[in-house]
């Protein structure tokens, strides 16, 4: 049956738009973590940025495999039936939670299977007769496998938020490409960190530096254009903006995020990279400073979602 | 048969009786209204007009909060209504998220009325929620089952509610959508709702 047009609300509103506050400081925590950690998988299984070893394990896998269990715990403990977890899996098909999910689990699994097999132990290693061990057509199925699965962990979350019909600000897939961006910037300054401490060619830290530089930019444009969007688009939209720029949000998300979170890594980055080529110092202080900026941007963007009016 | 209900605003009085007797149909508890009445101010004074805009589950055809719902536990039954599987429901409050209608409720913790004390009508009543999963309005689907109208249509004292088959055009509900201009709320979003509201 047609809907007619609404006489009675048209062009006026009974309700202002209202800010969620289902969702907060477990889901920002749950987002950051499964970025990060899915992004340091793939940087080492693609791009071969590694970050030493401890205990005979790879720290690259080993700490993506213990931020995204965290992540993983973080959602299951916000869950009203934690131990109904399972049943999240379920319904793959429309639902980025499930899709995510199911990623999770399978990322988990692979990463630990993979994890074992090159642990070495005293010099040797003592699983490389695991069938999935090396450089073995199983052993490269489980890390393309689990690289996939990791690249749904880092932007599964943005899609869950993009999905949400009823919040305008959300509804965008820049939020998505926010989270993949901030997600391998902060993987590259992980490993900007580590080379404080490890034996890395100064050629290969500008390399690294570089993409540090670039995907920070492409972050900032990102916000940038979300902004943008936002203020353009629909009228709600345009509050959740008002109140990043100069609400409630203002100082986490322009101080925190755009500011201290992108801009002032990003310069230091180009100091450190190329005007004191390369200075490690000033790059670890810049990568530093994106690991809090992307839990605030993600803090930020969440809270800023406000329901479109109804009525 | 897609079931709906048309609220007829210039007969709605804003008495709430449709809030009070859904709570006591379904015995919700403290904080969760499955049902609720806003009021709308417009004008100015001496021209103000004020009107009651009673608020529950739309039963949208085609609901975003079952596409979100990671365990399946939304479900939609053969006669339109949306409603939850309170034992597949996982908490994720996903759903709460997608409604853009803002009608769906989380239960965190047990609740009471009176602090340490549980009457015997939040006793037996309770029974059918559980805490830590998301509930809202189901058109009073034992009511329906029981050949009775929702608890809101049966006792609203103005009769300000009709409820029927919106894919029958001969039904009470089709037939007051059509002669007096029934409109959906937020219809640009596509969700198509059941719930049909008539001009005051």
């Amino acid at each position: 049956m047609a809907a007619v047009t609404n006489p009675f609300t048209a062009g006026t509103w009974v309700m202002e738009p209202k800010p969620q506050n289902i969702w907060g400081v477990p889901h920002t925590s749950w987002f950051f973590a499964m970025g990060v950690g899915g992004a340091l998988f793939i940087n080492r299984a693609l791009f071969g940025v590694e970050l030493g070893r401890i205990m005979g394990m790879a720290v690259a896998d080993l700490l993506s495999m213990i931020l995204i269990g965290i992540g993983g715990l973080i959602l299951i403990g916000d869950l009203g039936k934690p131990l109904r977890v399972l049943r999240a899996l379920l319904n793959p098909r429309t639902s980025w939670i499930s899709v995510g999910a199911i990623a999770d689990f399978v990322f988990l699994i692979l990463d630990g299977l993979w994890v074992i097999a090159d642990l070495e132990w005293q010099g040797a290693r003592p699983f490389a007769g695991l069938p999935w061990a090396g450089n073995s057509p199983l052993g490269i199925a489980f890390q393309v496998i689990a690289g996939a699965a990791a690249f749904i962990v880092i932007v599964y979350p943005g899609l869950v938020l993009a999905a949400s019909p009823s919040i305008p600000f959300w509804n965008t897939t820049l939020i998505p490409l926010q989270f993949l961006s901030f997600a391998f910037a902060s993987a590259v300054g992980l490993a900007l960190i580590f080379a404080l401490w490890l034996p890395v060619p100064p050629a290969l830290l500008t390399t690294w530096a570089g993409a540090e530089i670039l995907l920070l930019a492409a972050t900032l444009l990102l916000f940038v254009a979300h902004l943008i969007q936002g203020s353009a688009s629909h009228a709600t939209a345009k509050v959740s903006v008002a109140r990043l720029l100069k609400g409630e949000l203002q100082v986490p998300f322009v101080w925190g995020t755009l500011i201290a979170g992108l801009l002032l890594p990003l310069l230091l980055g180009l100091y450190g990279a190329f005007a004191a080529s390369p200075a490690p110092g000033w790059l670890a202080i810049s990568a530093l400073l994106t690991l809090p900026g992307n839990w605030l941007s993600k803090y930020t963007v969440i809270k800023a979602g406000s329901y479109a009016p109804f009525l | 048969m897609r079931y709906g209900m048309v609220i007829d605003l210039k007969k709605c009085i804003g008495c709430t009786g449709c809030a009070l007797v859904c709570k006591t149909e379904n015995a919700t508890p403290p904080g969760i209204l499955w049902l609720r009445v806003v009021k709308q101010e417009s004008g100015k004074y001496p021209q103000v007009r004020r009107v009651s805009v009673p608020l529950q589950c739309m039963h949208c055809a085609e609901p975003p909060c079952l596409e979100v719902c990671p365990t399946g536990a939304t479900f939609q039954h053969p006669n339109g209504i949306v409603d939850i599987d309170a034992e597949q429901c996982v908490g994720c409050r996903y759903c709460m998220m997608a409604c853009p209608y803002d009608q769906r409720f989380f239960l965190s913790a047990e609740r009471t009325y009176f602090p340490g004390h549980t009457t015997p009508f939040e006793q037996a009543g309770y029974q059918r929620h559980q805490a830590g999963v998301v509930s809202k309005c189901n058109f009073c689907t034992p009511r329906l089952n029981r050949g009775l109208e929702p608890a809101c249509v049966a006792n609203c004292m103005s009769r300000a509610r009709t409820f029927g088959d919106l894919d029958e055009p001969n039904s009470e509900v089709s037939k007051l959508i059509r002669d007096r201009g029934g409109y959906q709320l937020y219809p640009e979003l596509g969700t198509n709702p059941s719930i049909y509201y008539l001009p005051p």
